[in-house]
């Protein structure tokens, strides 16, 4: 949890942090070393290592920035030559019993990773599925062990014959294979702080998933190293951002084949083809509700189309830090955007919503796919979601907390709302309930868009609403802007829909 | 300016959510001091953790000082893939008219689950090498099996992936081959099934081969794996009580009762086209017949009117005994087939119904035992033992008085036919209570039109209603003592003493009325005397004239048809 740590570090008790020279041999886990970035020392704290041939290599996360830009780097981009700061003494006890084990145990190490690795280079390889022969134990070893107290990681080895030899001669050396970040800390003070700062456990966390809630606010929640390497989607190679439950064999092929249409994932090109041809799903399998020229937007329910949204879940994951896949799909519906051509509806971006939301949230995941972002997307996404509660007739709020994307762009679209209907002809006054009203954005979000964007101002012993010059230059930019390109908006009288009724029955999980 | 970070300061107004806020122009306001400003924080509703990251709070300070624009999140890079896409994606998708609708899930749309990888495309070369041209296993017909085999294993070891049993054995899988089983899978299984076997068992575990996804399995490590997804959120636990299970039972019993019913219809829909498609043959068998006899004819030339070849009477006759011969028993049979089964599955409604019915019934009884008891008695108790039916006051029996002009008096046989339907005079429960209550009504409604309605009371006594009337000492009264006096008036223009204001408008008004009422009344009964009087008068003289007749004739007796003559009132 580097964020978390760091952020500790500013405002808990001033532990003082240990700092010291290391070399290559001694890096361990949870270090903080200054790392070669873009041409510049960024500080990295390191969450795994592996071994390649060509020496180990480091999975990093930048400190104090977003955890979509860690990455694997070798070591010749850690400065070593600069101080590095070892993780918190609690934790480095255990850790150093298994960084003292690592040092013997390289070449054993090298081995299996090789094996597993350089399928190509190996002899006794058969062919592409026995690549995950020993893949699978050891991926789930690395699973299991998270679950163990740190102090007992043999207890799973012996329990795969394929590692035996490793295992016996290095009793702990699966255990530094491939490392990654334990939770152990984060499971024993089981409390963290939310966005909105209430503590809360574990378990008080998980009844709420269950209940409702798809945002995790909960970092033992979030899985730390990214376990895919590339996904091939439609006419796309995309990076991952984050992990994803994907089955757990997908960490080790270069690629994954996602289908564009019913988002099934397969770790072989072979099988994905064969699956192309028999595939002839072409849009997402639910009603269209909205469609204009540009897109159309389709609602999937979660209970119905039980695969399809899984598949889209696990998709989205891959982009949204904070998802939690944690419990099933059934209490959603997810309104997806599509852009339509010859070959079928593609998917652009969706959304989810809780078909009853105890919180007044009128959406709860949204995710523009990467390679449709930065297009304008995002805001139709959006603003399609305010219809659908203006159609319902409820002010509604995003589910929290937010990503950085997600809150940029809802501060960007809340002003440009808010400032178009300011600026109509005749507005002399408005409250912040006529404009939640008027938008379907709740009154919180209201007023807490106008002081973000100091439009709410205390003047002569009156509140006022100021049109800012800049807000009033950007909405005239933005005009400017529809006038070539053509207006992207959605028009409510395309958008053919009832808010769908469920009972309670038909919301809760059952077959 | 009002300062509040200075001297003068005053806190600024609290503001609430409805509170109209004037709209302006940043040039048309002074610049303000940035300290006087309100310095709320606002939450972002990112992660607290995460609030602080660099590229976040790049972005906001741009905002902050109004370059959105420039405000970037770098996000790692999406590349054109080298993917034959035109091949995978083919052209196919046209869009319809009308919005798309669509329930077809993933597994619905995807065919065969089972995907071959390269490792089978070897396999399935050499297994098709040794065979010859006719009896080659396609890439489907190979995929089938293999998903047969999965499915089969999946079914039969639900958690192979945790416990890893043995693979099954090729007998276990024939054992599951059924009647859906596709014919080229049974074909090929025996030979496919070493592969599958070999494949399986590769990986060192009884594995399934296509990658899934890790479900709870039930175990404690299942909490904290984080490949672990999409658990069931429980159901919570519904109190279970005897309501519900009466309700979920009543449930079940009317879905069976439906579906039975769903199947009647169809079985009738079958019986009802078996029927049509005899008919045709009929017909067909018929136009071949006439089709025979035109050739005879032609042949043996026989020239009359052709009356055997057209559909005349026939078609009339073919019709109904083809079509509805098998209808009235389709009719009638199938609800008395059904008729079991409807038995048993009685709905509770009906039940319950049947219940109060009887319930009813045996009140209305009791009711009528009551009033048998208490025939030729007047019960004057103030709760009889048998409550008297509820009757509805009819106001539609009184004439509105109306106070612009006189009313016309009622004709008077139309005012008898509704006091037969209001009131029935003879009846015992006609009683005390029956008019209190409508004495309440008086009190209740006193700002009503007058009104009045004529009624026959006990031996043919003439009675006249009124309501509506605003007399204020009425309030005062006590509505039974009212009630008693009510009718205690005389057919004459003695009007019941009450205290009231001789000149209120209202109650000349009412004066009138009744005076012309009873004026009318005492006209009806003159003439009534009248002719009488004229009977009488033309009895005594016909008796007169039988008495002298039977003088003249030694004392007959009177003829019956003289007796009958006199005009009876």
């Amino acid at each position: 949890m580097g964020v978390r740590d760091s952020h500790g570090e500013a405002t808990g008790t001033p532990d003082p942090v240990e700092k010291g020279f290391a070399t290559l041999n001694t890096i361990r886990i949870g270090v903080k070393a200054m790392v070669q970035k873009d041409g510049e020392l960024r500080k990295a704290e390191i969450l795994s290592i592996r071994q390649r041939k060509d020496g180990p290599s480091f999975y990093v996360h930048y400190v104090d920035f977003n955890k979509r830009l860690d990455e694997w780097i070798p070591a010749a981009r850690i400065d070593l030559a600069q101080e590095v700061e070892w993780p918190q003494p609690e934790k480095a006890e255990k850790k150093k019993a298994a960084a003292t084990n690592k040092a013997p145990s390289k070449n054993a190490q090298k081995r299996p990773r090789a094996d597993s690795r350089e399928v190509s280079g190996t002899p006794d390889a058969l062919g592409g599925k026995n690549l995950n022969i020993d893949k699978t134990p050891r991926a789930s070893q690395a699973g299991g062990k998270e679950n163990l107290d740190a102090q007992t990681p043999g207890g799973d080895v012996s329990l795969f014959p394929s590692e035996a030899a490793s295992a016996v001669a290095t009793p702990k050396a699966a255990d530094s294979e491939d490392v990654e970040m334990t939770d152990v800390k984060d499971l024993k003070e089981d409390e963290v702080k939310t966005a909105s700062g209430e503590v809360i456990s574990r378990e008080e966390e998980i009844e709420r998933l269950r209940t409702s809630g798809s945002m995790t606010q909960n970092p033992t929640e979030i899985h730390r190293v990214r376990n895919l390497t590339r996904l091939q989607m439609g006419k796309y190679d995309i990076e991952p951002w984050y992990f994803s439950p994907y089955p757990d064999s997908f960490s080790d092929v270069d690629l994954v084949y996602i289908d564009e249409f019913c988002l099934s994932y397969f770790d072989n090109q072979r099988a994905f083809e064969r699956h192309r041809a028999k595939c002839t799903l072409v849009h997402p399998p639910g009603n269209e509700i909205y469609r204009d020229d540009n897109i159309s937007f389709f609602e999937v329910d979660g209970r119905r189309q039980r695969t399809w949204c899984r598949n889209l879940c696990l998709l989205s994951k891959l982009f949204l830090d904070h998802k939690t896949l944690y419990y099933d799909v059934d209490p959603f519906l997810f309104y997806c955007m599509c852009t339509r051509d010859e070959t079928g509806c593609h998917l652009v971006g969706y959304f989810s919503k809780e078909k009853d939301s105890a919180e007044g949230y009128n959406l709860a995941c949204i995710l523009t796919l990467p390679q449709y972002q930065r297009r304008g997307f995002g805001r139709l996404l959006i603003s399609f979601s305010y219809e659908l509660s203006k159609r319902e007739g409820k002010l509604g709020s995003p589910e929290k907390p937010l990503s950085d994307l997600g809150l940029l762009g809802y501060r960007q679209y809340w002003r440009e709302t808010l400032v178009e209907l300011l600026i109509e002809p005749n507005r002399e006054a408005m409250s912040e309930n006529e404009l939640a009203l008027l938008t379907s954005m709740t009154e919180k979000d209201v007023h807490e868009t106008l002081v973000v964007f100091n439009m709410l101002r205390y003047h002569k012993g009156n509140w006022v609403i100021v049109l800012t010059d800049y807000a009033v230059g950007e909405h005239n930019k933005r005009l400017e802007k529809e006038k070539i390109k053509g207006a992207r908006r959605i028009d409510p009288a395309r958008l053919q829909w009832k808010p769908p009724v469920f009972t309670a029955s038909s919301r809760t999980w059952n077959w | 300016m009002t300062r509040y970070g200075g001297l003068g300061r005053t806190r600024p107004k609290k503001l609430t959510s409805k509170a109209s806020i004037p709209i302006v122009r940043e040039e048309d306001i002074d610049v303000l001091d940035e300290d006087i400003q309100s310095h709320q924080q606002i939450e972002t509703g990112v992660e607290k953790a995460e609030e602080s990251e660099f590229h976040l709070q790049v972005a906001i300070n741009l905002t902050a000082q109004g370059k959105v624009n420039d405000a970037h999140i770098p996000t790692p890079e999406t590349i054109l893939s080298n993917l034959r896409y035109d091949e995978l994606y083919p052209p196919l998708f046209s869009q319809p008219a009308t919005y798309i609708r669509s329930s077809a899930t993933v597994e619905d749309c995807c065919g065969c689950l089972y995907n071959m990888t390269e490792e089978d495309d070897v396999f399935l070369k050499i297994f098709n090498q040794k065979r010859d041209a006719s009896n080659q296993c396609s890439e489907d017909n190979f995929e089938a099996t293999m998903n047969f085999f999965e499915e089969t294993a999946q079914a039969k070891q639900p958690f192979a992936a945790v416990d890893s049993p043995p693979v099954l054995t090729f007998a276990e899988m024939e054992e599951a081959m059924d009647a859906a089983v596709e014919e080229a899978v049974k074909r090929f299984a025996k030979e496919i099934y070493p592969h599958w076997k070999s494949r399986r068992t590769a990986e060192g575990s009884n594995n399934s081969l296509e990658p899934s996804l890790k479900f709870e399995t039930g175990q404690d490590t299942d909490d904290s794996d984080p490949y672990v997804c999409f658990r069931r959120r429980e159901v919570r636990q519904i109190r279970k009580t005897r309501g519900r299970d009466a309700q979920s039972a009543e449930k079940l019993r009317r879905l069976r009762k439906e579906l039975e019913d769903a199947r009647h219809v169809v079985a009738l829909v079958r019986q009802r086209e078996v029927a049509r498609k005899e008919m045709l043959i009929m017909e067909r068998t018929l136009f071949l017949q006439r089709a025979e006899v035109k050739e005879m004819k032609r042949k043996l030339n026989i020239k009359d009117d052709d009356e055997d070849l057209i559909n005349q009477k026939p078609k009339k006759k073919v019709e109904p005994t083809t079509g509805q011969r098998p209808n009235p028993p389709q009719l009638r049979l199938p609800p008395r087939a059904g008729l079991q089964g409807a038995e048993d599955l009685q709905l509770l409604e009906d039940v319950q119904a049947e219940k109060e019915n009887e319930i009813l019934r045996d009140i209305k009884t009791n009711i009528a035992k009551h009033i048998k008891w208490n025939e030729g008695y007047v019960d004057h108790t103030r709760a009889p033992l048998s409550p008297s039916p509820e009757r509805t006051f009819d106001a539609a029996a009184f004439r509105p008085a109306f106070t612009a002009q006189l009313p016309t008096p009622p004709s008077s046989d139309s005012s008898g036919d509704m006091m037969d339907t209001s009131l029935d005079v003879t009846s015992p429960i006609f009683s005390r209570d029956k008019l209190a209550s409508r004495g309440m009504v008086l009190d209740e409604e006193p700002n009503k039109m007058p009104s009045f309605r004529r009624r026959v009371g006990r031996g043919g006594r003439l009675m006249i209603d009124r309501r509506n009337f605003a007399a204020r000492c009425k309030i005062e009264m006590d509505p039974i003592k009212t009630d008693r006096f009510k009718f205690d008036q005389e057919d004459s223009d003695e009007e019941p003493v009450y205290e009231i204001e001789t000149f209120n408008v209202q109650i000349m008004q009412h004066r009138a009325i009744t005076m012309a009422k009873v004026r009318e009344q005492a006209a009806v009964a003159a003439a009534q005397a009248h002719a009488q009087a004229q009977a009488q008068a033309a009895q005594v003289q016909a008796q007169r004239r039988l008495q002298s007749d039977q003088a003249g004739n030694q004392g007959g007796p009177p003829a019956p048809s003289a007796v009958a003559a006199p005009p009876e009132a």
